[in-house]
């Protein structure tokens, strides 16, 4: 969540991915989700690491305090920066160039169209670095599709970034296998040399722990849900409809607000939404599934909430309120499209499309105006919420870098994690002054130049804590900050909240056909007793086993809640 | 297609003998070793075809490296393989664990695989029937046309959809029958709700060979024109002048001469049966549910791709291989017993 391309049509890459799998999926409409690990054979670890063994391996904290945020982070949400700093009072967090001269080649995602590679933005980071970075980027949507083929080859880039969602199937073991310990640059206070890392929280890097090692910098993440449903305000205000506050009068409400003869539905497809009102098990992250309830390991999929949540989205189908291409799913287009031209007044995303959609649509229609709503409980009321992983963007080095390239690759990340309020983050998200972007009215403007070549390359080499800064509207940054720190209040942790763990070989294609088998459910094409089916069938494959491995980690490593 | 390629090359090369009766000679021909009885030896073939094998060699150089060589990966089916054991995948499949037939047994225990299989062949039959006999009738309709512009006008419109992409043609569909396209947007004003073709499982089929037919059909009457302008146009000047009338001249001239190429597209179509479609299908894999649209190229990209199980994916490769070369097999026999030459002859 920064204000990455705050003038850029699409919204910002950085925000868009800022902290879980459902973001991307939801949005970017379904890159598939399930992260199943892999495992290891012959002395690759497979598990967690935790507690003491990660507390060796983990970077000493040292808070940065470059400018003080107009909204404090509180119950997990990020915290916000309404106001633009200007240029002569930027601060400097990166006093020495730290990169040695050398090259990197970095293979990262990329959602739009990446500039070509020699423009001005580009040239002034490697300089301000002192790295020269070549960039190899994939489409951000079929990602996961690379990853694999490249990761199985024997010449990988330098450095790779692996979003959390890709986790999938042998994925685990790759990085396990191909990519360097950073524990001996950034263990403990040896991080100090990169201060910025230095101010990552440390629950981001315990995630960053693969296979027993530190191999990962992380992207760090509110743990509070970002997916929100959002509501067209202008509408609702013009309809006169008010906000539901329980899943029965969404229901009615969305019976009353469809009118398909003027081509307007209630609400696009809501699954996200319906498992945060019936209080789901996150379904990002593979390890969030299981939680300890009455002393027994409970999965998501085997609970009465996840059919409840099913139940209820079938409801909205059946009753004709979804719009007609959201049940098409991928081929029907982008969610967000229908939403911001009114064709629905609904939908949930990533949080982020806030921002995102009120610069873009302000531009031709002034009145446009959005909001989120709060989630609220099955039976209307406070929902009970569970946290996400507090970072699921990991960037890798390759094992086979020298010394000097992983320092330069440090040095990179420890650039771009500069915080909000300092010049390294202005060149980083906003690009050159002049160039890339004008300050106009006291605001950071990016131009043409700058919407082009500033767009997300750097998104994932390094980011600060979690941050929402979008100074051209402070009125959505603080709804943003606000609807996360109400949420926040209601979010608690599932037992392996917080760590990145191995499923065993065996089991780890286990539970990979649900997320389409949710689709199908809601959509009225296999029925709530093909879930049931699909969990006994799950158990008796190996869902009972992998109970009991992960009973067995959370006896030997302690809970996180 | 021509009965005379294989033996050309020889009835030129000093052996008039056995020009005339060449599919005889052939079989022996092929044999290693050469030979006593009057054939001349390996080597002595090897150095008067010398111009001919060196012109062939770089062809047979590609398949084997990208066909052949890569059909030795099909060991995985028979592993448990994760190309991360080593840094090289190739290496990998030395050192992943040997687990025979088992993921063959999970394969045929998977109802989903049956559902692929059994989308592949309906989908096979409704394409042979509904989309294969298109591409004749427009080349017919095309060849009638007698004015050139006209012609160069309709091939043009017909072919264009070809370079489409599928996204584009999906997206085109979408608009004109989908749930809020052009067709269910026009019936809710007269008071008909829930027209949607695009997310209804049981017509998918229909559906899916739809945008093919759109999609491809033009392209398909190329080769089919390309027969038709081999036809001596003093056939049907003699038939006319015997009173024969345009159909009679179509039955008797212009689909005879076409029976080759449709023959041996059509044994080439069973060949390819168990490919009925990929990107297509999976764009609109979410519209109307796995059950539906699950084939079984999707199914080993799902598998294989996406769920990283490899070896279960090449098992499931393999069993399309197989069942598809016992297609072809089959097929060409049927050929043959028509009469036709097929896609070789023994």
């Amino acid at each position: 969540m920064t204000p990455n391309s705050a003038t850029s049509a699409a919204p910002s890459r950085r925000s868009f991915l800022a902290s879980t799998a459902v973001a991307a999926a939801v949005v970017a409409g379904g890159v598939p989700l399930l992260s199943a690990c892999g495992g290891s054979q012959e002395g690759r670890k497979e598990g967690t690491t935790s507690g003491k063994d990660a507390q060796k391996l983990l970077p000493t904290f040292v808070a940065s305090n470059v400018v003080a945020p107009d909204l404090p982070a509180k119950n997990g949400a990020p915290a916000g920066f309404t106001k633009a700093i200007a240029t002569a009072d930027l601060k400097t967090s990166v006093p020495k160039k730290l990169g040695s001269g050398g090259k990197l080649k970095v293979m990262s995602p990329f959602w739009g169209t990446p500039p070509k590679g020699d423009n001005p933005y580009y040239t002034a980071m490697n300089e301000a670095v002192g790295v020269e970075v070549t960039w190899q980027n994939q489409d951000g949507v079929t990602y996961d599709q690379k990853l694999g083929a490249v990761l199985a080859s024997s010449d990988i880039p330098d450095v790779v970034v692996v979003p959390g969602w890709n986790l999938m199937g042998k994925i685990p073991s790759a990085i396990n296998a191909k990519f360097a310990d950073l524990g001996p640059y950034l263990s403990g206070d040896k991080v100090k040399d990169y201060p910025n890392l230095a101010a990552v929280p440390t629950e981001a890097w315990q995630r960053g722990i693969f296979g027993g090692q530190l191999r990962a910098v992380p992207m760090p993440g509110s743990y509070v849900t970002d997916i929100a449903p959002m509501y067209r305000k202008d509408l609702f205000e013009k309809k006169g409809y008010s906000v539901p506050t329980s899943p029965d009068e969404f229901l009615s409400w969305a019976k009353e607000a469809t009118d398909a003869k003027s081509k307007v539905w209630a609400c696009d497809d809501m699954k996200w939404t319906a498992f945060n009102i019936f209080s789901v098990f996150p379904g990002s992250d593979k390890a969030l599934w299981w939680n300890l309830v009455d002393g027994k390991l409970v999965n998501r999929i085997e609970t009465e909430e996840y059919l409840e949540a099913l139940e209820w989205v079938r409801k909205l189908y059946a009753a004709d309120v979804v719009h007609p291409d959201a049940v098409s799913g991928k081929a029907g287009g982008d969610s967000r499209n229908r939403f911001t031209a009114g064709q629905s007044l609904v939908f949930n995303g990533n949080i982020s499309a806030w921002w995102g959609s009120v610069t873009e649509q302000r531009a031709q229609k002034p009145d446009f105006d959005m909001a989120a709503f709060d989630i609220f409980g099955p039976d209307g009321g406070d929902p009970s919420l569970w946290a996400v992983q507090p970072a699921n963007i990991f960037t890798f080095i390759s094992k086979k870098a020298t010394a000097q390239q992983i320092k330069d690759f440090l040095a990179l990340c420890n650039y771009c994690a500069a915080p909000y309020g300092t010049k390294e983050f202005m060149l980083t998200a906003y690009g050159v002054e002049g160039t890339d972007y004008d300050v106009k009215k006291g605001l950071p403007v990016k131009t043409t130049q700058g919407v082009n070549e500033v767009n997300g390359a750097y998104d994932y080499t390094g980011n600060p804590a979690p941050y929402t800064a979008y100074p051209d509207l402070p009125d959505v940054t603080k709804g943003m900050v606000e609807w996360m720190q109400r949420m926040g209040a209601f979010t608690k942790k599932t037992s392996f909240f917080g760590l990145t763990i191995t499923e065993p070989n065996r089991w780890s294609n286990l539970a990979d056909n649900f997320e389409q088998l949710e689709d199908d459910v809601v959509r009225g094409r296999k029925k709530v007793s093909d879930v049931q089916q699909a969990v006994s069938d799950w158990k008796s494959k190996g869902g009972d086993g992998l109970r009991d491995w992960y009973k067995k980690l959370l006896d030997d490593n302690g809970s996180a809640n | 297609m021509s009965h005379s390629t294989v033996p050309r090359p020889r009835a030129e090369a000093k052996t008039p003998a056995s020009a005339p009766e060449a599919s005889e000679g052939a079989p022996g021909d092929r044999a290693p070793g050469g030979r006593r009885s009057g054939k001349l030896s390996l080597r002595l073939r090897l150095r008067r075809d010398r111009t001919l094998l060196l012109m062939v060699l770089p062809a047979v150089l590609l398949i084997l490296v990208f066909n052949y060589i890569p059909i030795l990966g099909n060991v995985v089916a028979f592993q448990d393989y994760d190309p991360y054991l080593s840094e090289n995948g190739v290496v990998a499949i030395f050192q992943s664990p040997w687990v025979g037939f088992e993921q063959f047994e999970r394969i045929f225990a998977d109802s989903a695989f049956w559902h692929a299989v059994q989308n592949t062949f309906v989908l096979f039959f409704l394409q042979l029937i509904l989309f294969f006999p298109i591409p004749i009738l427009l080349a017919l309709l095309i060849n009638s046309v007698v004015r050139p512009r006209v012609r160069a006008i309709a091939q043009a419109v017909m072919y264009l959809p070809h370079f489409f992409s599928w996204v584009l043609v999906v997206t085109v569909f979408m608009q004109i029958f989908g749930g809020a396209g052009v067709i269910a947007q026009t019936l809710r004003q007269h008071g008909v709700e829930g027209f949607d073709l695009m997310t209804n499982p049981e017509t998918f089929k229909y559906l899916v060979t739809a945008e093919m037919i759109w999609k491809d059909a033009g392209w398909g009457i190329i080769v089919f024109l390309a027969a038709l302008s081999s036809v001596s146009g003093d056939l049907y000047e003699a038939a006319a002048m015997d009173g024969a009338g345009r159909w009679r001249r179509m039955w008797h001239i212009t689909l005879p001469a076409l029976r080759p190429v449709i023959a041996l597209l059509l044994v080439l179509r069973v060949g390819d049966a168990l490919t009925v479609g990929f990107e297509q299908l999976l764009l609109q894999r979410q519209a109307v549910g796995v059950d539906a649209s699950d084939v079984l190229d999707t199914y080993v990209w799902w598998n294989g791709i996406r769920n990283q199980d490899f070896g279960y994916a090449a098992a499931a490769g393999l069993i399309k291989g197989v069942v598809g070369l016992a297609l072809v097999l089959t097929a060409n026999k049927v050929a043959h017993l028509m009469g036709e030459q097929g896609v070789y002859k023994k």
